[in-house]
């Protein structure tokens, strides 16, 4: 069903996680070095990385980044502290999502499913417009003009949420349940930290967005499409 | 203390002036330096301007008479060797003889009597007075000089001048003998002392002038030298004030070796081991929170597999022996209430450490109470206890921290509904206009006074003995006050063994802005609390 690295410098941790993807049917592999995570990545080739904060070799925030350079693969971080600022730097270096020690088993695997879950399809159509950019549903691509634009599937998820309903204005307590499966309200910070790193890929100027827009005191909208 | 005097009203002013007495050193010590040096200065001025006048008019007094001794006895010369005997040659000689008199003393305040008692003569000239001695030649001068007619006699008067003011004078008498059969006259010589006089008022304006310009510029050398020694006093006043307010770097400059300079060495050493003592405080709670921080890791770690593995044990529990399915229970329970536990210790060391950060925003706390009593409602009804929510109109969003909020509502309501005694749970929210207020009663068990003195301690239980059916961590309380005060808020409690508790939270509507009165009463029968915590 789905082949998920575990990037942990606890064995026990690491096994005991293993252990519970096994029982609801994913297919786990380790890593305990963080300076080895990008080896083991490429080897194993997974379809999604737990990825431990405080690592030996290099830090989890740093595996992160070099991850994010090669891929899109959903990356949830582990953290052992709620502190702003940790989570922050994580989320900023490209992780989607993150759970903080301890978790249950539940937890756990709601994060990962949502994360593998495929793109809902929305109302059906095909192609999206937003700003000057388009999207293809079923392609997984947006593009501008010719150029491809890279995402990473959650950034996609957020674009498309965002565009399939263009006069919408999104809470961000909406974008965490449509977008990251929060059922109760959740830290609205993983909306930001990822609009910011949308806006980076796809705006022409992150700091005047058109694509993107800031709803003050509300959420976010999608832009007039050009 | 008012720091600066209201002289806009006179009436005050005896009282002001008190004041800058008492308070100000250099205000105290130039005047009562002035006052002294003033009283010195007069009695030596007195004394010299005294003496001064004496010895001015002794040195006149004796020119004067030896002016009119000389005039006198040279016209007892020329009277004496005349041989007028008809009464128009005595009186040409007793005109020439005036005249000379005038020339040799120096003045014209010239009287001549003819001395009374004597025999009559026709040739005897007329008395001659000068209108400014009339008044002034008193008869006792006139009897001694017709009792002595060899003396010199002088007496003080006042003259009035032909410009109709008057000067000190003296007149001097003697007597002269006329030639012949015209007999003795008394002469009286009048001199005004106008330079004297002169002399003495310049030298006593003169005094008086240095005087004030000497007392002007020892008030200010007094007031400048007190300044100069005031100022680094009054320096070091204001330092120890800022160094008190936390301003650490404040320091005196220290120059030379006299007091002051020792004054101010003393201060800097004492600012400088303030500083050290502070900044390694400051450091052993930078540590403290390294230390958290690093349990909070090292701990959570063991305590996530932990978990992970007495979860997967309690899913498949019930194909175990009933013994191991009871087991297994025990331990996902107790390692959850570990989890609470762990959780509440990192939070209860993060206030110690004073590294929390409020995340306020506006909230509506009738929504945020509604929220948490939605999520207690079935335990609570489980125990029997029925929770009704007031909340009289006006309630504007108050800003806060929602989760620490909902943090110490659950803690209120979980602590009512665990010593509720399954009674009904009263909730309360209302505002004024700089606070809101939530209030959690219960008709419960209620604490003694010596209970409610430590129901906000750590780990303190309300009764050991009673079974813990809800759980809790024992901290709960403790991080609520915690809570209330980060957002500058209290937690009162009212309560009566057997009439239950009552909890009131009290908020100001803003982070750190002013909080007054009570919007929710803390007892049943009014509004002051029993206990401000």
């Amino acid at each position: 069903m789905g082949r998920i690295l575990v990037v942990d410098d606890d064995l026990a941790l690491a096994e005991m996680i293993g252990i519970v993807l096994r029982t609801e049917g994913f297919e786990p592999a380790f890593c305990s070095d963080g300076a080895a995570a990008l080896a083991a990545f490429r080897s194993t080739q997974p379809d999604l990385v737990l990825l431990d904060v405080m690592l030996p070799g290099m830090d989890g925030i740093d595996v992160c980044t070099h991850l994010r350079a090669e891929s899109g693969v959903p990356i949830i971080m582990l953290t052992a502290r709620g502190d702003t600022a940790d989570v922050v730097r994580g989320l900023e270096s490209g992780a989607d999502d993150y759970i903080v020690k301890p978790f249950n088993p539940k937890e756990l695997i709601a994060r990962v499913r949502t994360r593998l879950r495929p793109a809902p399809q929305q109302v059906g159509a095909e192609t999206l417009r937003v700003g000057d950019v388009t999207i293809s549903v079923a392609a997984h691509e947006v593009r501008r003009g010719d150029d491809v634009l890279t995402l990473t599937p959650l950034e996609f998820d957020l674009l498309v949420a965002l565009a399939s309903n263009p006069g919408q204005v999104f809470t961000r307590e909406q974008l965490l349940d449509e977008v990251w499966g929060y059922q109760y309200k959740a830290d609205t910070r993983l909306v930001n930290v990822h609009v910011q790193r949308l806006r980076a890929k796809v705006e022409h100027d992150p700091d005047n967005p058109k694509i993107v827009m800031t709803v003050r005191g509300v959420g976010y909208r999608a832009g007039a499409t050009v | 203390m008012a720091s600066r005097g209201d002289w806009s009203n006179w009436r005050r002013w005896p009282r002001e002036l008190a004041d800058l007495w008492r308070r100000s050193m250099q205000v105290r010590v130039v005047s009562s330096t002035l006052a002294l040096a003033g009283t010195a200065v007069l009695v030596i001025g007195l004394t010299i301007s005294y003496t001064v006048a004496a010895n001015l008019f002794q040195s006149q007094l004796n020119q004067v008479l030896t002016l009119s001794a000389q005039a006198t006895s040279a016209a007892n010369t020329i009277l004496q060797s005349s041989d007028a005997s008809d009464a128009t040659a005595v009186q040409t000689v007793m005109n020439s003889t005036l005249r000379s008199i005038s020339a040799t003393a120096t003045t014209d305040l010239i009287a001549v009597y003819r001395v009374p008692d004597q025999e009559s003569s026709p040739i005897a000239p007329q008395d001659r007075v000068a209108s400014a001695l009339s008044a002034v030649i008193t008869p006792e001068l006139r009897a001694r000089v017709q009792a002595s007619p060899d003396g010199q006699f002088w007496q003080s008067v006042t003259l009035r001048s032909s410009s109709g003011t008057f000067v000190p004078g003296v007149v001097v008498g003697s007597v002269l003998t006329l030639p012949s059969t015209a007999g003795v006259y008394e002469l009286y010589l009048g001199y005004p002392l106008t330079q004297t006089q002169a002399a003495l008022a310049s030298m006593q304006s003169i005094g008086i002038a240095g005087a004030i310009i000497l007392l002007v510029l020892l008030g200010a050398i007094i007031w400048f030298t007190v300044r100069w020694v005031v100022s680094p006093v009054r320096t070091a006043a204001e330092s120890s004030q800022r160094l008190a307010r936390g301003d650490l770097d404040v320091r005196l400059p220290a120059q030379g070796s006299d007091e002051i300079a020792t004054l101010a060495r003393s201060f800097n050493g004492m600012a400088d081991s303030l500083q050290a003592q502070i900044s390694e405080l400051a450091n052993l709670s930078t540590m403290q929170q390294r230390f958290v921080s690093d349990v909070s890791h090292e701990l959570r770690t063991p305590l996530t597999t932990i978990r992970l593995a007495s979860e997967m044990l309690y899913t498949d529990r019930d194909s175990a022996e009933p013994q191991i399915t009871r087991t297994i229970e025990l331990l996902h329970d107790q390692t959850i209430r570990f989890e609470e536990l762990l959780a509440d210790l990192l939070e209860i060391s993060r206030y110690d450490a004073g590294s929390i950060q409020l995340d306020a925003e506006p909230t509506n706390l009738v929504h945020l109470v509604e929220d948490v009593t939605a999520t207690l409602r079935a335990l609570a009804e489980g125990r029997g206890s029925v929770i009704t929510i007031t909340a009289p109109g006006g309630h504007f969003d108050a800003e806060v921290d929602p989760r620490r909020i909902r943090r110490v509502v659950r803690n209120l309501l979980g602590n009512a509904i665990e010593h509720g005694e399954g009674r009904p749970i009263e909730i309360t929210i209302d505002s004024n206009t700089s606070s809101v207020a939530i209030g959690v009663r219960d008709h419960g068990l209620g604490m003694t006074e010596e209970e409610q003195l430590r129901a906000f301690d750590r780990f303190w239980r309300a009764d050991p003995a009673r079974a813990r059916t809800i759980g809790g961590t024992g901290l709960g309380l403790a991080i609520s006050l915690e809570d209330a005060h980060a957002h500058g808020g209290i937690i009162e409690l009212w309560s009566r063994p057997g009439a239950g508790s009552n909890f009131v939270l009290t908020l100001p509507r803003r982070v750190g802005a002013a909080r007054s009165g009570k919007p929710v009463p803390i007892s049943p029968d009014g509004t002051g609390g029993d206990d401000e915590v």
